[in-house]
């Protein structure tokens, strides 16, 4: 297949800018339905995709592709699921400024490890040996191709949280973040679906980890700090936490504008790239969220319509 | 509403209370010896502000903890099976069958009228991360119920949200009838509903009575309580200091109008 019309910089900017829209579904459900403010979803990203690479690479595979990337994969979302488990029960019935506290604490933790565990992970030199499972030409090719598959992960990602809305379960979500203590009083084990809910969400960052992982085919500890967290959380509330299309729209118009127009078309001085952009598109993303959280806080989308959303299932 | 078959008497659940003590920064609150709920249909529990019955309400259902005593529950009356209500985490409450009304207004700001009985409702089969295609059969399942209780209710738009606090305090109410409650607590029912919403709840809870239900009220408007229970529990202080038939109260008016003030009885 001919690629040549497409742009090298175009397909990495876009697999970035789609996986932080997954993420920010899967925060999506945790904060703008049970309203749990999770900053550590670089922490259940990377410990992902660190399982996943580490099993990958240091394993002599005796099955030939694409059998060490699924068990790899699933290993990492097993692990980011459980670390999400373990996480959630700590973290479950603090208030606010514990469950800010104990996820970004639990996403330093990652960060520390990654670092210091260097027989495993490599640590700050980073760790190689990564590749796509399958190999149909160029590299171009198959990063066009991984990208494909990611745009068909977060879809189904997409149609899940489109669905929750319209299940029981997201109904239960949205009572436990709406007023905890009465959705209990109704029978509701609220403690326990807000840790398997971390513990579901948590597994779904893991295996978009594992897929980043795969498409930089090297893992450093640079990639696992606070910017993937930012990134989403900045997408999603520009977007409107709690309706299903804000993380894709929200995270469209930050990071896709900022990754793919201004980096990638905006004709400016070379010498920006390594220092001035990346503290630029931080400061950036700060000053949105504060404008936003000032004069629109719920975002662009606005709040959760369950009114129209019941009568258009169950009106007559 | 549908007419109720009345159930044998055995049956009617029973809360028993004992040696049960609650104290807020060393002011005791609530201080009951000895209490035993349910021996009646419809029971009430009056008494002065402060006299700890919101409080004592709240420790049936383990939201508030008991720093001393226990408080049982007798799913078929005197004997057999005993749960104890206070060691049980609050979600357990309700598969129990015993279930509160709040005193205060409490809501979900999200959700439909309709979402608020449909939670009430689902059992944890339907809310489970993966049936994202439960609610067709959620709906399928529940819609008798709980149109049946829109309908005779009245709700404005049950599409829409609970928009005054009259609406949001039935609502309160109806999403534990929604519950299917053996033992139903209900914390100043009628306080800020109208006069013919009131009426509709009081012939609700009628009907439940005499299908087996054990109720408890609180309330302060006695003219509900005189007319409903056939049981009157006085609380002033944090004990419980007479107890009879809305007649014998009623008899003891000086020690009633004492607390309550004159003109109660």
């Amino acid at each position: 297949m001919n690629l040549d019309w497409l742009d090298a910089f175009l397909v990495s900017g876009l697999f970035f800018v789609v996986m932080i829209i997954g993420l920010a579904l899967l925060l999506h459900i945790q904060l703008g339905l049970a309203r749990i403010a999770n900053f550590g979803v670089v922490g259940f990203w990377g410990i992902g995709m660190y399982s996943f690479g580490v099993l990958f690479v240091k394993v002599d595979w005796p099955f030939g592709d694409p059998w060490p990337f699924l068990i790899s994969a699933a290993f990492g979302s097993v692990v980011a699921g459980l670390s999400g488990l373990l996480v959630g029960w700590l973290i479950a019935d603090l208030d606010e400024d514990g469950v800010l506290v104990g996820t970004l604490g639990f996403a330093t933790a990652v960060w520390i490890l990654a670092t210091t565990e260097q027989d495993l992970t490599g640590g700050a030199l980073g760790m190689g040996g990564l590749r796509f499972p399958y190999d149909i030409g160029t590299v171009k090719a198959n990063e066009t191709l991984w990208l494909v598959l990611l745009i068909i992960v977060v879809a189904l990602i997409l149609y899940y949280v489109h669905r929750v809305h319209r299940a029981p379960y997201g109904r239960l979500l949205t009572a436990i973040g709406d007023n905890e203590p009465l959705a209990r009083s109704l029978g509701k084990a609220t403690f326990r679906t807000k840790i398997w809910l971390f513990a579901f969400a948590s597994a779904g960052m893991g295996l978009l980890g594992a897929m980043y992982g795969v498409m930089e085919r090297f893992l450093e500890t640079a990639n696992i700090g606070i910017d993937i967290t930012l990134a989403a959380i900045v997408g999603l509330i520009l977007g409107g936490t709690a309706r299903v299309w804000g993380a894709v729209i929200g995270v469209a118009i930050s990071v896709g504008v900022f990754d793919i127009l201004v980096q990638s078309y905006l004709p400016l001085p070379r010498d920006w790239y390594s220092q001035a952009i990346p503290v630029l598109r931080e400061a950036i993303f700060g000053a949105v969220l504060i404008i936003v959280l000032l004069f629109r806080p719920l975002g662009v989308l606005g709040d959760m319509r369950r009114d129209k959303l019941m009568r258009s299932m169950h009106g007559d | 509403m549908t007419d109720p078959v009345e159930a044998p008497a055995e049956v009617r659940p029973r809360i028993h209370i004992e040696k049960v003590v609650k104290s807020f920064s060393g002011r005791v609150v609530v201080d009951v010896d000895e209490m035993v709920l349910g021996e009646h249909p419809i029971e009430g529990l009056i008494g002065p502000n402060g006299a700890g019955k919101t409080t004592l309400m709240r420790m049936i259902m383990h939201s508030t903890a008991l720093d001393q005593g226990r408080i049982t529950l007798l799913p078929s009356g005197a004997e057999g099976e005993q749960i104890e209500l206070s060691q049980l985490p609050t979600h357990h409450m309700a598969s129990h069958g015993v279930v509160k009304s709040n005193q205060v207004i409490m809501d979900f700001e999200k959700l439909t009228i309709w979402d608020s009985l449909l939670l009430a409702l689902a059992g944890a089969k339907y809310e489970q991360p993966l049936r994202i295609f439960s609610e067709s059969d959620l709906f399928q399942e529940s819609a008798e119920t709980a149109r049946e209780f829109l309908d005779f209710f009245s709700f404005g738009d049950p599409f829409g949200h609970a928009e005054s606090a009259g609406e949001k305090k039935l609502l309160d109410i109806v999403r534990c009838l929604m519950l299917k409650p053996k033992f139903l607590l209900l914390d100043e029912p009628t306080a800020g509903l109208p006069d013919e919403t009131t009426d509709k709840v009081m012939q609700v809870v009628r009907e439940l009575a005499v299908s087996g239900t054990s109720i408890v009220i609180v309330e302060h408007d006695l003219n509900v309580i005189w007319s409903l229970s056939d049981q009157v529990h006085f609380m002033a202080e944090g004990s419980v200091v007479m107890r009879g038939d809305p007649k014998t109260i009623r008899e003891n008016h000086t020690v009633v109008e004492k607390y309550l003030g004159e003109g109660h009885v």
